[in-house]
């Protein structure tokens, strides 16, 4: 009976080969803290608020030392400021060993945004998702800026688009070096600087687009400047 | 005593499948269900093995298509506006009504034969059968209902509790399962039951009339590029050559493609239980077959995106009377009558 048990224990727990890596995000808004109602400036000298960031996370993979890379199973991650528990993103699968580089798509890969109804984050439940033009809102930015050209002085970056001309999923690499190990799961923390949606290639100035919230040519630029949101703050 | 542990170690993996496969899929002690589909059509584009269709999951689909409490004031069901006698369009309503006695800026499609349509609405902007439902629940002026709030509601409602579970072995209530059900209800919406189907399975003492020949006749001369047979559609979306509305504003799927070339295209309706489903024309405009027959033989707009398959459509007087005969083959009184689709009175 007791190589039994040996067996069960083997069976329930994860396989001696393979470990976890945990991925937090904190929020930040030119270097500084994400808070609601706090004014921040656009490099164009707008001022604005955040009421709402949130975004899709998916297709994650690793690249060890000797340039393999390892994708974890496919799940799919919808973080968002206002829930704590969705800053914390544990991917698990991964052999034992060194690794230098994290790779993940800002957004929901073609195929979810066309077969159906989705379940878990992918629920359209959470706002995510367009009815009247079938995809998921891959990032959302609200808020209000005095330069808004809206009635209420609102900001409604709604971006998304999976097909044709207008594909708005960005893939993102970040360098971080990290170990693991049977003993213990690495955390990287990662920072994502909302300012740099209209900060980019593409300045955004609130007075011309206050918002965007269909596929189009905006929203891949706005997807263009905010695939540089992303930095590695440090590396436990 | 040696086999005891294989069948305790059994057990337990069986233990495992059993977490691993819940919440997905039918539940325990379904009826599964294969839909009676005539041999000569190609394989619907629906994939079924994502959604296996049980008799379970189609009651649930039912009740919840003809579930007032679907809408924000509990009094617009899908049903409401898609009734079976009008082939699941609405009879006599040009444009869709909503909840507060809302009205929407299109008209009620029919619905059948969706298990082979690729995408949905009047401009193609929703891409599967599953999330279709999305779209008239949560517009504002339709069914105005959250879905996070329709969730709650189906959540705590005894009867709901009871219908996910006979479909799904647990009693949790989703979104996906809520789509699921209510895809596998109007995938079973199939129509291929006319007359006219009957005269091309060459039923015995079954033929077309003269009349209904000859309209035959000039529908396949100028009308089947587009109403292709035998769905009566080609699924695609097209300019017809109907003037623009300047009230509506509706420029059809540019608004989804932001492509000027797609100016005025609207998805081509299929002419199946046409003479059923009047008003026709994507804002309902036209409450007469003969108007529509008027519009394309001198009533089109021009434009570089009108369709050149209807550019300069000439249909004589004899052509509109024969071609009206010949539509009027295409009803399908059994599926008019169906009782599997037949409303769900719930008054709770």
């Amino acid at each position: 009976m007791n190589r039994l048990f040996l067996f069960l224990s083997l069976l329930i727990g994860t396989p001696a080969a393979s470990q976890s890596v945990i991925l937090t995000f904190t929020h930040e808004v030119n270097h500084q803290p994400m808070r609601p109602n706090k004014a921040y400036y656009t490099a164009q000298g707008d001022t604005f608020t955040i009421t709402k960031f949130k975004y899709y996370l998916s297709n994650f993979s690793f690249t060890d030392e000797n340039d393999q890379i390892v994708k974890p199973a496919p799940e799919y991650f919808l973080i968002s400021e206002d829930s704590a528990a969705s800053k914390k993103v544990v991917l698990t699968g991964l052999p034992l060993g060194r690794y230098k580089r994290v790779s993940f798509m800002i957004g929901v890969d073609s195929i979810m945004n066309c077969t159906g109804a989705q379940n878990g984050a992918l629920d359209p439940i959470y706002g995510m998702f367009w009815t009247w033009n079938s995809g998921y809102i891959m990032a959302k930015l609200e808020g209000t800026s005095p330069s808004s050209r809206y009635p209420d002085h609102s900001l409604q970056f709604h971006i998304g688009g999976y097909r044709g001309a207008h594909q708005s999923q960005r893939m993102v690499q970040l360098k971080v070096p990290f170990i693991v190990t049977a003993q213990k799961t690495p955390v990287i923390n990662l920072v994502a600087d909302a300012a740099t949606w209209f900060n980019g290639a593409t300045p955004i100035r609130f007075s011309e687009t206050s918002g965007f919230m269909t596929p189009g040519t905006i929203a891949d630029r706005i997807a263009d400047n905010y695939s540089h949101m992303f930095s590695v703050k440090t590396n436990k | 005593m040696n086999l005891k542990p294989t069948y305790v170690i059994m057990a337990f993996c069986l233990f495992l499948l059993g977490i691993s496969l819940r919440g997905k899929g039918p539940g325990p002690g379904v009826t599964y269900v294969t839909l009676q589909l005539p041999d000569s059509l190609p394989r619907p584009l629906y994939d079924f093995s994502k959604n296996p269709l049980t008799k379970e999951g189609i009651a649930l689909g039912r009740y919840l298509f003809y579930d007032p409490k679907l809408s924000r004031d509990s009094s617009v069901s899908c049903g409401f506006c898609h009734q079976q006698y009008a082939a699941f369009g609405h009879f006599d309503h040009p444009l869709a009504h909503g909840v507060y006695g809302r009205m929407g800026t299109r008209s009620v499609p029919t619905l059948f034969n969706l298990i082979w349509q690729k995408d949905f609405m009047w401009d193609g902007g929703v891409n599967h059968l599953d999330i279709q439902p999305m779209s008239p629940i949560t517009a504002e002026n339709e069914m105005d209902m959250p879905l996070n709030e329709l969730i709650e509601r189906l959540k705590c409602n005894e009867k709901y509790q009871q219908l996910f579970k006979a479909a799904y072995g647990t009693e949790e209530v989703t979104s996906q399962r809520m789509f699921k059900a209510l895809a596998q209800f109007m995938a079973t919406m199939i129509s291929f039951e006319s007359r006219y189907d009957s005269v091309k399975r060459r039923v015995p003492g079954v033929a077309f009339t003269a009349e209904e020949a000859g309209g035959y006749n000039t529908f396949r001369q100028k009308c089947a590029g587009c109403h292709k047979e035998p769905f009566f559609t080609d699924f695609s979306a097209r300019n017809n050559g109907i003037p623009y509305s300047p009230n509506m504003n509706d420029m059809g799927r540019m608004r989804i493609t932001n492509n000027t070339g797609d100016y005025m295209k609207f998805k081509v309706p299929s002419l199946r239980n046409v003479m059923v489903s009047a008003p026709y024309m994507h804002d309902g405009r036209f409450f007469d077959i003969f108007q529509v027959f008027a519009m394309y033989d001198h009533g089109q707009e021009k434009g570089s995106t009108v369709d050149p398959l209807v550019r300069g459509m000439q249909l004589s007087p004899k052509e509109q009377r024969q071609l009206y005969m010949f539509l009027n083959t295409l009803t399908d009184k059994h599926f008019l009558q169906n009782e599997d689709y037949r409303e769900v009175i719930i008054a709770d």
